[in-house]
């Protein structure tokens, strides 16, 4: 059996706002990789897993701020909280963060080569800048990017170049794990591609120990991931292998999520893609119990009274109070959408116009009577 | 496009607008109501005992004299090309001193006053400004206030209440002049020694106003290169914070530049109204004197330098700012990627 990596134990983190109330974004969240694993992290936009990222890279800054939580790496443990200094080594050699190369991580005034001194530098600060440039130069050749790109300025670099030299970057000083926080969302599908393909070579001769890839792509994210995390409204719900929580999930919002993606297949002509009703609900006061309840088909009372306890193990679980009480029955799709009974419910022609839209395949099928018509 | 002909077009773009500043140089004094001759002539004159007649002949004479008598497009082709073989002419008020030795009297006192005001306050503002984006809390909101009141206080108020306070009130420094009466401006440590109390209140006045106005700048830049991502992906990557210190630093020194060249190309055009108030022999005084006068060539000479810096300024802001910023300077120069 694979070894740990990382065991990454409640993490409670908030976003601090004005008026002194806080946005819990993070709430009492346990993350467990094995060695040379990806674990994919799926949700929708504001879930919290962009936070989860920053926490976990140890990159939290105002208004964030991370409430507690423990690290531990490699048998290295390290507290998390208010007023705790983090040594800089953790940074970078422990944990890595990869960000979005089209936002302006880089410098726009440095060339790249000495970004990468500085970096090699502030870990070691006897190794030679011929040294830190030639490692820079060797795995910019292994994996096909032109080493001139080091002298360079950022503006000089294409969107996808720039991804991948900041991906070297990261990567420098061998951390044990990396955080890729939807580095593949400004580039196009062979860039992303290319991108994947760089990270899974790096994992396997083994310059870092894991990965964890945030992305809201859910197509990437099934493909490069081992294991994939799924979040809602600051919590992980479900955690689970890549293609069972694809095909047999155990909690009905990653149904929903995962469904709401039309991969390249010949079932998908026929597949109907419903969207959830409803929105994610405001961090500010989370709905009691099962945060997905208000949304959820299976609804039963319990679930607004009691938060689910998880089921399952650190590498495997989920927290719904149906699937732990019909363990062996699969989810189904319709009930979890309520979908056919909301829309006898409402007879009002822009929301089933709308829902019609969302449901693309759909209309390509009525299209020919609508002609008739 | 090479950097040589983009420097070339940008050069003669400056050419052009000189020319049109000479001309509004040229132009602009004559339009004040009024003939320096006559106020002149009044001067001579005022005892009486001078016949009407013959304060007519003084008159063209003058007017002869000053070459006022020729059309205006002649007397500008005419200080053109002494302009050109590098005379400024002959002062009317102080008849017959060249205005080449008055600038040249005006001048170093002006430099003296306001380089090393522009340098110091130019430096300190900046590192106070940078220190307390930095630092933040306390430090920040005091230094922050502080900056606020001293760069929005008109620059004459100050000056009046250090003279105030520190000279009529506490007479710990002398209240104008530039040195004391009696000695002569040279060279020598005795000289400037006795001229330094004099050099003090003007200096102060000027160096805070310019230390609270770049320290607001460099803070408000410098906050916002704090909160951008290569600072937070540096600190993921364990960067010192020396070494992002030094980034934002760099980044955020952009505008910062401009405003140091463009302040030292308008220094020669002298601190008008802070020379006024500590009656400072610099080129705002004489400049003032000269247009009390109507002393046309005066007021021409200041103003042609003055136009000059402030062109030569700017040309020297775009050159440079293409060494500091690589974007701009792959614009300039065509750069391949």
């Amino acid at each position: 059996m694979a070894e740990r990596l990382l065991e990454a134990i409640g993490l409670n983190a908030a976003y601090a706002g004005y008026d002194g109330r806080e946005v819990q974004a993070v709430d009492n969240c346990s993350v467990y990789i094995d060695e040379g694993e990806i674990l994919g992290v799926a949700g929708e936009s504001g879930c919290g897993k962009s936070t989860l990222g920053a926490v976990l890279s140890l990159t939290t800054r105002p208004p964030l701020y991370v409430k507690s939580g423990t690290l531990r790496i490699d048998g290295k443990e390290q507290e998390l909280g208010h007023g705790v200094k983090i040594p800089r080594e953790w940074r970078g050699e422990v944990v890595s963060l990869l960000p979005q190369g089209a936002l302006n991580s880089l410098s726009y005034t440095a060339k790249i080569s000495s970004l990468v001194v500085d970096v090699m530098r502030a870990h070691d600060p006897s190794i030679k800048k011929d040294e830190a440039l030639d490692r820079a130069r060797d795995r910019m050749k292994a994996v096909g990017l032109p080493p001139r790109a080091l002298d360079s300025y950022p503006h000089q670099l294409s969107g996808g170049m720039k991804q991948r030299v900041i991906t070297i970057i990261s990567t420098l000083l061998n951390p044990r794990l990396l955080i890729a926080d939807e580095p593949t969302s400004a580039l196009d599908v062979s860039s992303q591609r290319a991108l994947v393909e760089m990270l899974r070579e790096m994992l396997n001769q083994r310059i870092m120990a894991g990965v964890i890839f945030i992305t809201h792509d859910l197509p990437l994210l099934k493909s490069i991931s081992d294991r994939i995390a799924v979040m809602y409204a600051g919590q992980i719900v479900e955690v689970g292998a890549a293609e069972t929580i694809a095909e047999r999930p155990w909690h009905p919002y990653s149904a929903a999520l995962l469904n709401a993606v039309l991969a390249p297949e010949p079932e998908t002509l026929t597949k109907k893609v419903f969207a959830i009703q409803g929105s994610p609900p405001s961090l500010v006061a989370p709905p009691p119990g099962c945060r997905f309840h208000p949304r959820c088909g299976l609804e039963m009372d319990i679930c607004s009274e009691k938060e689910p306890s998880p089921r399952g193990d650190h590498m495997r679980y989920s927290k719904c109070w149906w699937t732990q009480q019909n363990p062996t029955t699969p989810i189904n799709l319709d009930d979890v959408l309520g979908f056919k009974a909301k829309i006898d419910d409402v007879r009002d022609e822009s929301l089933v116009a709308a829902i019609d839209h969302v449901a693309g395949p759909v209309v390509t099928a009525e299209a020919p009577t609508k002609e008739v018509s | 496009m090479g950097l040589g002909r983009y420097l070339a077009r940008k050069s003669l773009w400056y050419l052009g607008a000189l020319v049109v500043a000479l001309l509004l140089n040229f132009y602009l004094p004559r339009l004040v109501p009024g003939n320096p001759v006559d106020a002149i002539v009044a001067n001579l004159t005022m005892g009486g005992g001078v016949s009407g007649d013959a304060a007519k002949v003084i008159h063209e004479n003058f007017m002869r004299e000053f070459g006022l008598d020729q059309p205006l497009w002649k007397q500008f082709f005419i200080y053109v090309n002494q302009l050109l073989h590098g005379n400024l002419g002959t002062s009317f008020a102080q008849y017959p001193a060249s205005v080449n030795t008055l600038v040249g009297q005006a001048l170093p006192w002006s430099i003296l006053l306001q380089l090393p005001a522009i340098l110091v306050g130019w430096t300190l503002g900046n590192l106070l400004g940078a220190l307390a984006a930095f630092k933040g809390g306390w430090f920040d909101r005091g230094a922050f206030v502080g900056s606020l009141l001293f760069s929005s206080m008109p620059y004459y108020c100050l000056a009046i209440l250090l003279l105030y306070g520190f000279a009529v009130k506490a007479e710990i420094f002398p209240t104008g002049g530039a040195y004391p009466m009696g000695t002569f401006p040279e060279w020598s440590w005795s000289f400037i020694s006795s001229a330094m109390p004099y050099f003090w209140l003007p200096f102060l006045s000027l160096v805070l106003i310019f230390i609270g106005g770049q320290a607001v700048g460099m803070r408000s830049m410098a906050i916002y290169e704090l909160g951008s991502d290569y600072v937070n992906y540096g600190r993921g990557l364990g960067l010192k914070d020396s070494t992002i210190v030094r980034y934002i630093f760099r980044n955020a020194m952009l505008p910062q530049i401009t405003g140091l060249a463009l302040s030292i190309g308008g220094l020669v055009g002298g601190a008008l109204v802070t020379e006024l108030v500590f009656s400072y022999p610099g080129v705002g005084y004489l400049l003032f004197n000269a247009i009390s006068n109507k002393d046309y060539p005066v007021i021409q000479a200041i103003t042609v330098i003055i136009t000059s810096a402030v062109l030569v300024a700017n040309f020297a802001v775009e050159v440079l700012y293409g060494f500091i910023d690589p974007r701009i300077r792959a614009t300039q120069g065509g750069d391949k990627s």
